[in-house]
């Protein structure tokens, strides 16, 4: 029988009070051991284990490398080296005219040495802290960026600005690899993506246009070699992989946008990069035990739905309907989307290898579905826009299942969302009666509670 | 695996080194043996994250009427030499795909070119920044349109030109440095 909640205090307050508390010093590491070694007392007393045992269990945990105090330290290490290294930018950034040039110069490539000092030392000391580690490489970082900038602030050369980023992340290259610094790898492919942005999107000429940043691709893939060895290889799936599987996937996604030909073959070149992000995340190497944590899953899932929804609109189709499609597709612009779309082919058959093509999520055949719904566009534009409607419905209503298959509140909930997402787009364009969109509205909204009710008992019942 | 973490890191210590230390080494010798010209200029103030404040020149030297009927394209690499006009003023004297044998010369790229085959070809000047302490760009800017105003008095970059390179090395007007009419400025009470 269940005591109630006060009578159970008041009887464990009693026994721990008035019952011998066997002496046991406590040093408490992590959250899971402090618990455990919080219960250690009770079960000396309960005579469940002895008391050589507890003795054994505290000395275990004592022995323990203490990981939330190294976490704090990694973490004010990046903090202090960032800070440190942004801080010097601003002060010199400042120009002081009233310093003579070389003085200047000195103090400007002060930090680089002081940044290299320290990674040598811990080079050559083959120091393993990962706090010094990645807090050097954080500064040197800013350090290399710095002695770039003197330079060009006491001789007045010219800003281009792409340019410097480049030089900056290619001298910042090796840090990464020298010190094993993920924080550094991060500030790369921020960097990367920066001048890929900058070259692409900012410096927009009226004689050229925008030019595609082809050293983007090249620059970014130099990085992944630290990505396999560090986390691949070892099959470590910490914060720094998160992160960094998060800025790698959002860096391809914004930069592909700059290798832009017309917008009908840029909405198959993301289709393609959306389809290629899920089929990654069916690899056994790239799953993470939480969905979010999981960049590949989550952007190529939104992405594909957002692109989807997109799709279901007029233009996009009325645009396609028209003979420079075809010239397009002959053109060098299908290079990017081509590329990308061939390299989803041959990941699907890497994939379907190892997975039944039903166990593969549906989202992952996307891309082949659109290249469909375009080739048929070129002829018939308003079946194909009619067609993405019903591919909506169809994702919507297998997330729906999967979220219910795996007892996923976020993933069920996700489905009902694109629904709901596909209703308020029909909204807009439709010539439905407004009673016909209230209906359908009230029934999506009976959908969720019914849906998330039904889950709940379900969840209930099992327990 | 130590030994290859040292030679990375002894290469990574020469590249970081050899990057500033080649833009030092071309500027100071431009600087310590290139030719002076000045250019006439007007300046702006904007600020760039890295650098800090400057102000923005825009010169006008910066076209040329071509002899020949080369047909010039945007963005082509070109070679042009300057003299001084009669006010000592730097303005372009020719213009070639090809770097002259002697003297100085500025290597740059087309930026602008007009239908025809005698009309001017416009070209990148690129010494367009000259960075100035935070607290003195905005005022540095003042004293510019001041000096706009009043047309008495002339604003010019002056400039040091080798076989290529240029070093903007400072900003005049009325032949005062910019610094100096901006410090000057702070020191009298408005």
């Amino acid at each position: 029988m269940e005591l109630p909640a006060n009578t159970r205090a008041a009887f464990l307050f009693l026994k721990n009070e008035y019952l011998p508390i066997p002496v046991i010093s406590t040093t408490p590491a992590t959250r899971m051991s402090k618990q455990i070694l919080k219960e250690l007392p009770e079960l000396v007393r309960a005579n469940v284990i002895g008391e050589e045992t507890a003795q054994r269990i505290v000395a275990y945990y004592q022995d323990q490398p203490n990981p939330t105090t190294n976490r704090l330290l990694v973490v004010f290490g990046i903090l202090g080296g960032l800070l440190i290294g942004m801080g010097i930018v601003l002060i010199v950034a400042h120009n002081w005219d009233e310093l003579p040039k070389a003085m200047k110069l000195g103090i400007g490539l002060l930090p680089l040495l002081v940044g290299q000092g320290i990674a040598g030392y811990i080079v050559v000391k083959n120091i393993q802290s990962r706090a010094w580690r990645e807090g050097c490489g954080a500064f040197l970082c800013f350090a290399i960026a710095l002695s770039i900038s003197i330079v060009g602030q006491v001789y007045n050369i010219e800003g281009n600005f792409g340019r410097f980023l480049m030089a900056w992340m290619l001298l910042t290259l090796p840090c990464i690899y020298v010190l094993r610094s993920s924080v550094t790898a991060m500030l790369y492919i921020v960097g990367v993506t920066w001048y890929a942005c900058e070259v692409g999107y900012f410096s927009y000429n009226f004689m050229e246009g925008s030019r595609a940043p082809w050293k983007y691709g090249p620059m970014l893939m130099l990085v992944l070699p630290f990505c396999y060895t560090e986390f691949i290889l070892p099959g470590i799936k910490n914060n720094f992989y998160y992160f960094i599987s998060w800025l790698l996937v959002l860096s391809l996604t914004v930069c592909l946008g700059t290798f832009q030909g017309s917008d009908q073959l840029l909405m198959m070149a993301y289709m393609s990069l959306f389809s290629l992000f899920i089929l990654l995340s069916e690899i056994r190497l790239f799953e993470t035990q939480r969905v979010l944590t999981n960049a590949f899953l989550v952007v190529g899932s939104l992405g594909i739905m957002i692109s989807l929804l997109i799709l279901s609109f007029e233009w996009y189709w009325e645009d396609i309907y028209d003979h420079s499609t075809l010239h397009a597709l002959a053109g060098v612009e299908t290079f990017v989307p081509g590329a990308v779309t061939l390299m989803a082919i041959a990941l699907l058959f890497v994939v379907l290898r190892t997975k039944l093509p039903a166990a593969i999520n549906l989202k992952a055949y996307a891309f082949l579905v659109f290249i469909a719904l375009f080739l048929l566009g070129i002829k018939m534009p308003g079946a194909a826009q009619l067609l993405v409607n019903l591919v909506v419905l169809v994702f919507a209503v297998y997330t729906i299942r999967d979220g219910a298959r795996k007892n996923h509140l976020g993933i069920l909930n996700y489905g009902l969302l694109i629904i709901t997402g596909l209703i308020a787009c029909r909204f807009f364009d439709t010539n439905f009666s407004f009673v016909l969109r209230g209906l359908l509205f009230i029934g999506v909204g009976v959908g969720f509670f019914a849906a998330n009710i039904y889950m709940i008992k379900k969840r209930k019942q099992s327990a | 695996m130590k030994t290859f973490a040292i030679i990375l890191f002894v290469f990574m210590c020469v590249a970081q080194w050899v990057v500033p230390g080649k833009m030092i080494y071309d500027s100071e010798s431009v600087v310590t043996s290139g030719t002076v010209y000045n250019f006439k200029t007007q300046p702006i103030d904007p600020s760039d994250p890295f650098r800090g404040k400057y102000i923005t020149l825009s010169f006008e030297a910066n076209r040329i009427d071509p002899p020949g009927d080369h047909p010039w394209q945007y963005n082509e690499e070109v070679y042009v030499t300057f003299m001084q006009d009669s006010a000592g003023f730097a303005t372009p004297a020719s213009i070639s795909t090809t770097p002259p044998a002697e003297g100085a010369y500025l290597y740059t790229k087309v930026s602008y070119v007009d239908s025809g085959l005698s009309s001017p070809v416009g070209f990148e000047l690129p010494f367009d920044r000259f960075y100035l302490e935070e607290s003195k760009a905005s005022e540095a800017e003042k004293a510019y349109w001041e000096a706009q105003r009043d047309s008495t008095q002339v604003a010019y970059g002056v400039v040091r030109i080798g076989a290529g390179n240029a070093v903007l090395t400072d900003v005049m007007i009325n032949d005062r440095s910019i610094v100096e009419v901006v410090k000057a400025m702070n020191r009298t009470p408005e």
